[in-house]
């Protein structure tokens, strides 16, 4: 295993802003041999990513027989936000997200995207690892663009994931990693999963076990161990319901993330902490499953509440 | 004058966020009209002031109110509970909300946020957006016009700023006002103010900008000294000038001043030493636009941006 920096900067006073990358090949110089990339930490407030890419480190540091191929391990790219909880770049307030591909010429944040779209290139697949935010708590689950989904759905079935959303073209996503990626040719997937600033073990152990499914099928490691992975439902075949909040106030969940629902049952309260009344009640629109809660509890008129997956199948 | 509520939205802890444009009807029924947004976002104070300053000169020193041909509608500030306690976007979810337009009413509070001011400026033949930077600097002010294909550099002219940029369309300027705005046939351009937090004395450069932007839309029936026959400036004519060293950024010269070929117009100290690590020298004869606003400053940040003298 190597350790290599893929950005470096100066910063203003006495420190280096330093990005870095591990890297597990095979010893031997395999022909054909395929590269995967993993990238967590775009979003400074995101953790469940560093959770999953430690897991994979270690696996690989135990199972160093197993190398068929490359895996790039790409643990926190926004590490001034990652170690200050902060979700954009510092000081610029961006998101780095909306930067790519960024430019050796541009700002520090568009010059870090940049290196690390660069050092990215050439994967055969890409994976980024986001833990939606600190708002709301989220199943394992795929993002895939309509774009790109000949290419990256057939991989996303192997993630160990519970759902898979392909969604439409929509221009402002250009700008982020995945659409970078997918447009220089590796095929990558977006995977969101847990909440911002925690760790959800679970859900960690979950991915891990996806990620070396897919390295196995790809014939990126080699193994003897069956990694058996769970079949998830997608929005091909159903729909997406949004509950946004009504009015402002304090979120009182009335059940756990992750349930299957009826329509009508209880998603919960929206209360008054001043004189102990509930503005509103909140009930589910639909038959489904509970793929989105939220997790803040302070919320204002509009605020997602949650995210009902409704399929024609979603009881089974 | 009328006052109008745009936006009333209730808060946990916090009084409501009440948005209130203020409507000034024309005299003349076929002139034309126009909508002033102001500040977006706090830390900044040029957009608020003079959109606000703009509401006080139109309700109080016109000698009569029939020279107010065409409508106009300001909407001084949209993120008072930003700029209130010093934060720059929707203080809880931290989402620009010049990047959610056209808006959503069904969807996120900034969302539904933005659809309500969308509604509000619908329909009017001039739109104005008074913006600052969105990077860590600070400038001259511009009228910026994205090359979106329904901009109007002749209308951008009016306004009689020494600089148009004219910008590339970048993916995220999509979900911009002024690109909603000027799909829905609106003319409508920014005007980036710099982005200080303390009025100077050349604050009111951009309020008289505008009151000869309305004028010479036959809006308003006064006009201050004539400004400037504008340059349409792209990023052909501009010269980065960057510091490869990071540390303690201190100017020389001046936003707005005349700079000479091989002038040292800045340098660059070490933080903990106190040397002078690095002499920012102009690359070219022309005017800064555009300085580093912060005293640390990054390695490879643009420190100045010049307009090259043709
Ligand atoms: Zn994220």
């Amino acid at each position: 295993m190597q350790i290599l920096e893929i950005f470096s900067s100066k910063l203003p006073v006495g420190e280096d802003l330093v990005i870095k990358k591990s890297r597990f090949e095979a010893n031997s110089n395999l022909q054909n041999s395929k590269r995967i990339s993993i990238v967590s930490g775009i979003h400074g407030d995101e953790l469940e990513g560093q959770y999953v890419t430690y897991l994979l480190a270690a696996w690989l540091k135990a199972n160093p027989d197993t190398l068929r191929g490359t895996i790039d391990i790409y643990p926190g790219i926004n590490a001034l936000g990652i170690d200050s909880i902060t979700r954009g770049f510092p000081l610029y307030e961006v998101d780095l997200n909306r930067v790519f591909p960024g430019g050796e010429d541009e700002f520090l944040p568009g010059q870090l995207v940049h290196a690390l779209a660069l050092d990215v290139k050439g994967s055969d697949i890409a994976i980024d690892i986001h833990s939606s935010n600190i708002f709301l708590r989220e199943i394992p689950q795929i993002r895939i663009n309509k774009e790109f989904s000949n290419a990256t759905l057939p991989l996303a079935k192997e993630l160990n994931c519970d759902f898979i959303w392909i969604h439409d073209a929509i221009t402002v996503l250009e700008a982020t990693f995945s659409h970078t990626l997918n447009t220089m040719g590796t095929k990558t997937l977006v995977v969101e999963m847990g909440v911002g600033m925690r760790l959800t073990q679970e859900y960690g152990l979950q991915l891990l076990k996806g990620i070396l499914n897919l390295m196995q099928k790809e014939g990126i490691i080699q193994t003897q161990e069956v990694f058996e992975v769970r079949e998830p439902f997608s929005s091909e075949v159903g729909d997406v319901y949004y509950l946004n909040s009504p009015c402002s106030g304090l979120f009182v969940a009335a059940l756990s993330h992750c349930d299957v629902i009826k329509k009508d049952d209880k998603i919960g309260d929206i209360v008054n902490p001043l004189n102990g009344e509930i503005f509103e009640t909140m009930y589910a629109p639909h038959d489904g499953i509970l793929f989105t809660l939220r997790e803040y509890p302070v919320v204002y008129e509009g605020s997602l509440i949650a995210r009902i997956f409704g399929g024609n199948d979603a009881e089974n | 004058m009328q006052k109008i509520e745009i936006i009333k939205i209730t808060s946990l802890n916090r009084e409501p966020l009440v948005v209130e444009g203020y409507f000034f009807q024309g005299s003349d029924p076929k002139a034309p009209s126009v909508a002033i947004v102001g500040a977006m976002e706090g830390k900044t104070i040029l957009p608020l002031y003079t959109a606000s300053k703009l509401v006080d000169f139109l309700q109080n020193s016109l000698s009569d109110s029939k020279k107010i041909l065409g409508n106009i509608l300001i909407i001084p500030s949209i993120n008072h509970y930003a700029l209130n306690i010093n934060e720059r976007f929707w203080p809880l979810d931290k989402t620009n909300l010049n990047m959610m337009f056209p808006g959503y009413d069904k969807g996120e509070t900034t969302q539904r946020i933005t659809k309500k001011v969308f509604d509000a400026i619908q329909g009017y033949t001039h739109g104005v957006i008074l913006e600052t930077r969105d990077d860590l600097s600070t400038c001259m002010p511009y009228v910026k016009e994205f090359k979106s294909g329904f901009e109007d550099l002749e209308d951008a002219k009016k306004f009689g700023l020494k600089i148009i940029h004219y910008k590339d369309l970048k993916p995220t300027d999509t979900v911009s006002l002024q690109y909603n705005w000027q799909l829905w046939e609106t003319k409508a351009h920014s005007i980036v103010c710099p982005s200080t937090t303390e009025l100077q004395v050349d604050s009111d450069e951009i309020f008289e900008a505008l009151v000869n932007f309305l004028n010479k839309n036959n809006i308003l029936q006064h006009k201050f000294l004539g400004g400037y026959e504008s340059t349409i400036i792209t990023n052909e004519d501009m010269l980065i000038v960057k510091t490869p060293n990071s540390g303690i950024f201190v100017p020389i010269k001046k936003i707005g001043t005349q700079v000479k070929e091989n002038e040292v117009i800045g340098q660059i100290i070490h933080a903990l030493e106190g040397k002078v690590v690095h002499k920012i020298i102009a690359p070219c004869n022309g005017v800064i636009t555009c300085s580093y606003k912060n005293a640390l400053i990054f390695e490879n940040a643009v420190a100045f941006r010049i307009a090259k003298n043709s």
